[in-house]
Parts: C-alpha cells; sequence; structure tokens
C-alpha cells in the first residue's frame, strides 16, 4: 500500500470518527474473536474437571439475545456450578485472553449477552434459594435464578421480593448488574438498590463478598456495573411480606397530561406501584396499584379528584367522538379497539384474581406484558431523565416512534433514588436527577414484519441522540450502544471507569464490547 | 492446496462494500464464509470513491476506524457543487460531516479483511445450481476449474452481474447499460473548489458528468448510454470545463471505464436473487443518485448477512425474509430519485432544498428547467412514467411495490 498521497495528519481528521456531525461514531458491531488461545485455554479447564460443550447445535442456542438482532457464536459454552468453577474459568481466561461472555436470562438487546467468539458463561445453572430470613427480612439465592422462581419460593412463606423487572425471566445477577425497573420502582427504586451483599468472582477469579460494609468499592462497581468488575454469584436481597394487590386504570387522549400526573402522583408517594403503558400515543394508560385498602381509599380520597384521566366509558366516549370526526383514520381506531380488548383480559385473569385482587402480580405483569408487548426482535430504546426534562424528553421520543412505526406503545415508570450513590455513576440513573429519576422505553410492535438491523439501528439512533441532545441518561434496560457512551457521559467519566476496569480485568475479558 | 467440492455456510461471489458488510454479518454470527474474487487483491477499482455519511457511519460502526491507507487525498469530501449550462450553481454540504474519499483499491480490501471471512482472490465465478437444499458453485482458478458447495450464495459482484446472470439469464439484456468513465489530468489551473464533488446537470455532455480533485490530479468523468464513445465524450467534457469555467489540465492520463446499471433504483426494478442466491449491492441495482452506490450496497449487503443468519437460525425461507427486511434499502435509495420526495421529503444526505432556498425565486425557477431539460435525456428510455407511477405508490402506501421485483 501507498501512504505518499497523504499529506497530513490535519486532513486526516475530516474523516476521523469525530468529524461526523452529531454523534461521534465508535465500532460497535465487534470483530469476533479470532480463537487463537482457545485450545490451550480448554485444555487447561480440562485439567480441572471443568466442562466445556463446543457442539455447534449447543453454542447456537446462544447466537442471540432478546433483541434478537445481533447473531453471534461462542466457541464453547461453560454452564456455572458454582463461584470456584467461575475463579478457575476466569483465571485460565485471565491467562489465555479469552473473552468471557455471562449470560442469565439473556434479556438484553444490544447483544451484550451474546458471545462474538470465547467462552459463553451461562450462569442459570446456579438456581437456587440459599436461605430466607424472615425474621431480618432477607434472601439469599444463586444469582442465575429468575425472578420468576425466586418469588414463587418467597410466597411460601408469604414473602415477596421489593423490586423486580417487568420480565420475570431475568435472573437476579444480571438485574442487579443492569438496574432493574418496574411499576414499584416509584417507590422501592431499582431491583440494584434492593441488593444487601453479594458474592462477586472478580474477573482476575478471587472470590469476594461484598456489601455496604465489606469491599464497599466493589459492591458499588458490581452494582449497575454492566457486568464489567466481576461475576455476581449469590445475592442477599431486602425482601417484605406478600400482598396482592388491587389495580386501576385512567385513560388519558394526552400523553403530556398522563407524564405530568405520574409525577404527581410519583412525588406524592400516593401509590405503591404506578406507570404509563400507551398504545401508540392516543390510548395512554396511567395504572397504579396498592397493597392495601387503606393505600388505596386514602388514594381515592386524596388524588384522584387531581388526575386528568378518565375512566373507561368516558375515555371510550371521547375516543368515538374523535373518531368520528376523522373517519379516514378508522384503521387506527379498530386496532386501538382491537388491542383493548385482547389486553383487558389478560391483565385482569379470573384465576390470578381473587376478590378483586391481584394474587399473582409477575403472571400478570411478566407474561402478559411480554406476551402483548415482546415478539422474536425486541427494539427498546430508552432514556431516563430528571423530572424536569421527562416530559420534553417523552414527547420528542414519541414524535420518533411515529416517524419509523405504524404501532408502538411507551412504558414510562419513576425510579426513586436511593440518595447519591457511587454505583449511579455511568449508569442509568441521569446526573442530574434529584430524589427521582424518570424512564420511558420506546417499543415498536414489529409484528409478522422483517425490518432490516439497519432500519431498526437507525431508529434507536434518533432516541439515543435525544438523550446526547437533551443530556439525559439511558436506563438501559433496551441495553445502550457502545457508541454513545462517551458522548453520553463525556470521556472524564469514561476514563476513570476504564481506568478502573483495566485494573480489575488486566486482560478486558470479562463481557467486552458492552461498554468499553 | 484448496478442496475441491469445498462446503461453506456461505459464498459470496465479489469483494466491494456489499461483500465486505455481507461477510461481516455471517462471520460475526460463527458462519463459514467465503468471498470470491476474479482478479488478484488489492484490485483497482474505477469509482469516484466519496462515500456518503451514512456509509462512513457504517464503515466505523462494522469496522473500526479507517486507516489512512484507504484514502486518497483530499481525504475527505464535505459537499457537492451542482452545475447548471446557465452558470448557476447549486453547493451543499453534506448532512453528516466531511464525507472520506476512499481508495477503492485498499478500502475494499480493508474492509473484506475486517469482516473476517475468508478470502478467495484469483477464482472466477462460472456457473451455479441451486439444489434446494445447497448451491453448487463453479469457479476457474489458474484454469482449473474449483467446486464449492454453499448452503446460501450471495451475488455482490457489483455491475458484472454474473451471479444475477447464472438466475436470470436473460436480465442483462432487459436493460439499458451505461458506460462511465473517468481520466486524471495533471492540473495546471483548476479554480472548481477541490473540497467539494462536482456534476454538471448539462445535457449536452452527458448523462452523468463529473469532475474532482484526487491525489494532486483532476478526474473528469462522463457517464453515457452504451455505444457511445468515451473519448469524444470526455475530450467535449474537457474542453466544457476550459471554456466555460476556466479549467485548465493536462493531457488524459489513466482512463478507466465501467458499465453502469442505473435504472432498477429509479424504476423499482431492483433483483434480488432467487431461492438459495441472494443478490445485493450495486449487482441488485442500488445505486444512489448522486451516483454514489457504496453506502446502498453496505446497507444492502448487510441485509442480505442478516437474512441469511435469519434463514440459518429459524429455518425461514432466505428469499423471503431478504426482501421483507430489505425494503427499507429500497425506500431509502428510490427516494433520492423520487420526483415527489425531492420535492416535499428530504431524501438526499445533502440539502438541495435548503441550497434552492438560499437563490432568487427567478433562479429557482431556471434551474427546475434546466434540472427538467437535462431530466429529458433519459426520456428514450422510457423511464418518466414508470417513475412517476412508483412515486404516486410510494406516496400513497408509504412503500415501493415488492411486486416490481425479480
Amino acid at each position: 500500500m501507498t501512504t505518499a498521497n497523504i499529506s497530513s495528519t490535519d486532513i486526516l481528521d475530516h474523516v476521523a470518527p469525530d468529524s461526523l456531525k452529531g454523534i461521534p461514531r465508535r465500532q460497535t458491531n465487534p470483530a469476533r474473536w479470532n480463537g487463537g488461545s482457545w485450545g490451550a485455554f480448554t485444555d487447561a479447564l480440562r485439567s480441572q474437571n471443568i466442562e466445556i460443550c463446543e457442539k455447534k447445535q449447543t453454542c447456537r442456542v446462544y447466537a442471540v439475545d432478546s433483541g434478537g438482532l445481533a447473531s453471534g457464536l461462542p466457541h464453547g459454552v461453560a454452564l456455572a456450578r458454582s463461584a470456584e468453577q467461575i475463579s478457575a474459568i476466569l483465571k485460565q481466561a485471565q491467562l489465555h485472553r479469552v473473552p468471557v461472555t455471562v449470560k442469565g436470562g439473556g434479556l438484553t438487546t444490544e447483544g451484550e449477552s451474546v458471545a462474538f467468539g470465547g467462552l459463553q458463561l451461562d450462569m442459570r445453572a446456579m438456581n437456587r434459594v440459599l436461605s430466607v430470613d424472615a425474621k431480618n427480612m432477607t434472601v439469599r439465592a444463586q444469582a442465575g435464578i429468575y425472578w420468576h422462581t425466586l418469588g414463587e419460593v418467597l410466597r411460601r412463606d408469604g414473602l415477596d421480593y421489593l423490586s423486580a423487572p417487568l420480565n420475570m425471566t431475568s435472573s437476579v445477577g444480571g438485574t442487579l448488574s443492569v438496574g432493574g425497573i418496574d411499576i414499584n420502582s416509584p417507590r422501592l427504586g431499582c431491583s440494584a438498590d434492593q441488593a444487601v451483599s453479594l458474592q462477586v468472582v472478580t474477573p482476575t477469579g478471587e472470590i469476594k463478598e461484598c456489601s455496604e460494609s465489606e469491599n464497599p468499592e466493589l459492591f458499588e462497581r458490581v452494582l449497575l456495573g454492566y457486568g464489567q468488575f466481576g461475576v455476581i454469584t449469590e445475592a442477599s436481597m431486602r425482601i417484605r411480606k406478600f400482598t396482592p394487590l388491587t389495580m386501576h386504570y385512567f385513560y388519558y387522549g394526552s400523553l403530556r397530561e398522563a407524564m405530568e400526573d405520574l409525577q404527581l402522583l410519583v412525588r406524592g408517594d400516593a401509590a405503591d406501584y404506578c406507570g404509563i403503558l400507551t398504545v401508540l400515543d392516543k390510548a395512554v394508560n396511567l395504572l397504579v396499584a396498592f397493597d392495601s385498602d387503606e393505600r388505596e381509599r386514602a388514594f381515592f380520597s386524596g388524588w384522584r379528584g387531581r388526575l386528568r384521566g378518565h375512566g373507561q366509558l368516558g375515555f371510550a366516549l371521547r375516543m368515538t367522538w374523535h373518531y368520528a370526526l376523522r373517519p379516514w383514520r378508522i384503521g387506527e381506531a379498530l386496532y386501538l379497539l382491537g388491542r383493548k380488548r385482547a389486553l383487558e383480559p389478560a391483565f385482569k385473569p379470573e384465576h390470578h384474581l381473587e376478590k378483586n385482587k391481584i394474587v399473582d402480580r409477575t403472571v400478570v405483569f411478566s407474561n402478559s406484558v411480554w406476551k402483548f408487548w415482546g415478539g422474536k426482535r425486541m427494539v427498546i430504546p430508552d432514556l431516563a431523565t430528571s423530572a424536569e426534562k421527562f416530559v420534553e424528553a417523552i414527547e420528542r421520543g414519541n414524535a420518533v416512534c411515529r416517524k419509523y412505526f405504524p404501532r408502538y406503545t411507551l412504558y414510562c415508570v419513576g425510579i426513586k433514588l436511593s440518595g447519591r450513590r457511587e454505583r449511579y455513576e455511568l449508569s442509568c440513573i441521569p446526573p442530574d436527577a434529584e430524589g427521582f429519576a424518570y424512564g420511558c422505553e420506546f417499543e415498536p410492535i414489529l409484528g409478522g414484519e422483517d425490518y432490516s438491523r439497519e432500519y431498526l439501528q437507525a431508529f434507536k439512533n434518533e432516541i439515543y441522540d435525544i438523550g446526547v441532545e437533551m443530556k439525559t441518561s439511558y436506563y438501559r434496560f433496551g441495553g445502550m450502544m457502545k457508541g454513545y457512551i462517551r458522548r453520553v457521559f463525556g470521556d472524564e467519566l469514561v476514563e476513570k471507569h476504564l481506568a478502573m476496569k483495566r485494573a480489575a480485568d488486566p486482560a478486558m475479558i470479562l463481557n467486552p464490547d458492552v461498554i468499553f | 492446496m484448496r478442496d475441491e467440492g469445498r462446503k461453506v455456510d456461505a459464498l459470496i461471489v465479489g469483494t466491494g462494500p456489499a461483500a465486505a458488510a455481507c461477510a461481516k454479518r455471517l462471520t460475526d454470527a460463527g458462519y463459514e464464509t467465503v468471498a470470491l474474487e476474479r482478479k488478484e487483491l488489492p484490485r483497482r477499482k474505477p469509482c469516484s470513491g466519496i462515500l456518503s455519511p451514512r456509509g462512513h457511519r457504517f464503515l466505523i460502526e462494522n469496522f473500526g476506524p479507517l486507516p489512512k491507507e484507504i484514502l486518497h487525498s483530499p481525504s475527505s469530501a464535505c459537499g457537492v457543487k451542482f452545475h447548471f449550462p446557465s452558470m448557476r450553481t447549486v453547493s451543499m454540504e453534506f448532512d453528516g460531516g466531511p464525507t472520506p474519499h476512499l481508495n477503492r483499491k485498499f478500502a475494499d480490501h480493508w474492509a473484506m479483511k475486517q469482516s473476517g471471512a475468508e478470502i478467495h482472490d484469483r477464482t472466477e465465478f462460472i456457473g451455479l445450481e441451486d439444489k434446494g437444499t445447497h448451491v453448487e458453485v463453479s469457479t476457474r482458478k489458474e484454469e482449473r476449474i474449483v467446486r464449492y458447495r454453499a448452503r446460501f450464495v450471495i451475488g455482490a459482484d457489483g455491475p458484472g452481474l454474473a451471479v444475477a446472470r447464472a438466475v436470470y439469464p436473460d436480465y442483462a439484456a432487459r436493460l439499458p447499460w451505461f458506460v462511465v468513465g473517468q481520466k486524471f489530468h495533471r492540473i495546471i489551473d483548476c479554480p472548481l473548489d477541490d473540497k467539494y464533488f462536482h456534476f454538471w446537470f448539462h445535457p449536452e455532455l452527458g448523462h452523468y458528468t463529473w469532475s474532482h480533485a484526487r491525489d494532486g490530479r483532476q478526474i473528469v468523468g462522463v457517464g453515457f448510454l452504451k455505444g457511445g464513445n468515451f473519448d469524444n465524450r470526455h475530450k467535449r467534457v474537457v474542453e466544457y470545463l476550459e471554456r466555460k469555467h476556466h479549467v485548465r489540465l493536462g493531457p488524459a492520463e489513466e482512463p478507466e471505464a465501467v458499465t453502469a446499471n442505473f435504472g432498477p433504483s429509479l424504476i423499482n426494478r431492483y433483483i434480488f436473487g432467487r431461492g438459495n442466491v441472494l443478490i445485493t449491492g450495486q449487482a441488485a441495482g442500488f445505486f444512489n443518485m448522486i451516483a454514489e452506490g457504496m453506502s446502498c450496497a453496505l446497507h444492502s449487503g448487510a441485509i442480505a448477512g442478516e437474512a441469511a443468519v435469519e434463514a440459518f437460525r429459524s429455518s425461514k425461507d432466505a428469499q423471503r425474509t431478504y426482501r421483507g427486511m430489505i425494503a427499507s434499502e429500497v425506500r431509502r435509495c428510490s427516494d433520492q430519485w423520487n420526483p415527489l420526495q425531492i420535492a416535499f421529503g428530504r431524501p438526499h444526505e445533502a440539502d438541495f432544498r435548503g441550497a434552492m432556498k438560499k437563490l432568487t425565486p427567478g433562479e429557482r425557477l431556471g434551474i427546475l428547467r434546466e434540472m427538467f431539460s437535462f431530466i429529458r435525456l433519459y426520456s428514450p428510455l422510457n423511464w418518466g412514467r414508470q417513475i412517476l407511477w412508483q412515486s404516486l405508490r410510494r406516496l400513497l402506501t408509504g412503500r415501493y411495490p415488492a411486486t416490481r421485483w425479480l
């Protein structure tokens, strides 16, 4: 090759990643690891009786995450059995520089739990509840357990977790690593904030217990740490008494009014659970739920009158009038009606109701939400903002959804913050949020359409660009492109965390390409 | 020595941008992929080398930062200047900022190597037979016949259309072909701004006339319907540039010309293959309006790769998946030629409407008249009615009908 025609580095800057207007670009679709030292790595592990499966059929099971867009293939898969086994794996991985990608429920959507070569560590075999302490109201569980399983075990003793993500096939370890948001997050914070202590295998293979009093730095790094600073193998979390709950829906034609009312309820601690689910931006549903009759009564006496939402009948009349004046939008009206007919029974299933109270919220929230909003491919970019920026950010995101897709939904919740924590740095919690943060997922209903990854990526980029422009964060339930991290959080903060990562993981083998 | 009858997951014919993007998707997903190239790599490729901002982003996001070795000088272009017979000029900067001026010889090879696919150069595609469960491919390498057996074959071989001809034997004969040729000149005096790509809407110069700076020389290029005389056409442009723009150039050197298939993207007549054979990139008919084929080649190639990966994973019909996924790229590419989109939308990565707004109403009217007069140059091809009909379908349904694709 010739370089004679390149006159100066100044000229080259015009096509450097930073030259692109808007968002500086980075290689976000990583190259597959070349497998150079794989043989030596597996030999070393097998000599320690650690089983690695290299069958193509098995590896193909791990080709995608829930997003279904990024396809990868590990060289081999190990089922996590114990902290000691994971420790041995990570020690050899450091030695042979083999990337290790950890997977729990695999609920990532940007390929974060997909291995582009190297070892896939499947945590789901570590799925036991180790102890329940009803006196101190804590539970100790292995990190590969699904929330659904954890909930079932706790319920035998009349207990419940505090806050869990909407999809109950998320693993506890994965959720604590990214946040975990639910409609009880306005009261109880994100799932990561309910952790009391953790057992962690560091990237260099040390097994450490950490909490606010023991190895607090590691504790703060691992929670909301996107798997960069260790593999969570066990977690102790706060729990509470199980209560059936009563749910109410209020319907809005205006997204802005619904969001303002959501903020009103969150600020005033008016409901035990609240959130917004929309059908397009036409039928906006503010849902509130209560653990006790007292709280429900207090809501109806003190708060209901201040909400601008309608009951079902009132809203139906308004919508009928709206579409009667716009007969050319009959298709949209029929879609809304069809959606209502499908959703309503699913959200109030008789077999999970007792005296009009929902007795199994995991089934209702998890199954129903994912049945109607999930799909083989899922694209869920999101924005997490301070209270002040919430409405504008979501309205702008809604406009992007409208531009790209005929059918979509928004899911918005408040997130109670647990003071100023180190774990919130470089996380879903926007640095300017005080007391509460607010998040919104923008989820197109893809249906049977085959959208190209490039098209879906363009959609995600436009949502993320809003966050960059408005200096918000992303609660990254839907993941976030690596390319945005620096732009959103700034070089100084990213360099700080990168230095910590390099110190903790010298060969940079644990969950590569997720953030750094 | 390579095995005869080599079994691979996917075989890509071509090593250009579409091939590299397709290979990237397949190799990332762990599928054994071989790319065939007729020539020895790195191979020369006649091309302006000006990539659109969207293509620039794609290269960085998928293959990493661009090494200096794959760039010409000047290493970037900041926009396009349209010139008209009245000597009016419309100047537009690219929306996404300056874009790379790629040295295709090295850029294509770099991207291909970055994709991780195995490259077999000096291997010429001869033919294929789709057996339903796999495709048998014959190639020639150093006078030997070498066979491959692949689950999917992806034709990403540009306007050579070797794979397309194997699938649709009479297709190439049905296309109106253009010749796009360029010659390099030593610069004596050139007032044309070297930061821009220059394009002439001048019916007397040719169907596609351009000029830009490269490595201290000036390229003068002309496109015309096959059958015309390249040297005469080129000479006419050089004389025009000297007469009207005071461009003084040394003698022409290194003439290079290729044939190009402009038509499919204008009239929504793309070809995407049949059965287990997917056709992508320029071979499928993707070509942007400013004659920049690389960005849509990269994106359509990636989509072909995704479709193949999806078909591997889910046993879905690869053609059906590909045709579903490619619709967005068809919209993006054909919108660039769609007069309604140009008039009321923003299909290009440069702000034509914004540039026009800076002119007086009289100047705008004059330019529109000159553009219309230029478009009439294409009237013998009978595309006008088809373009209008497709534009209306796009307006009413939001998409271009897939029924017109082969």
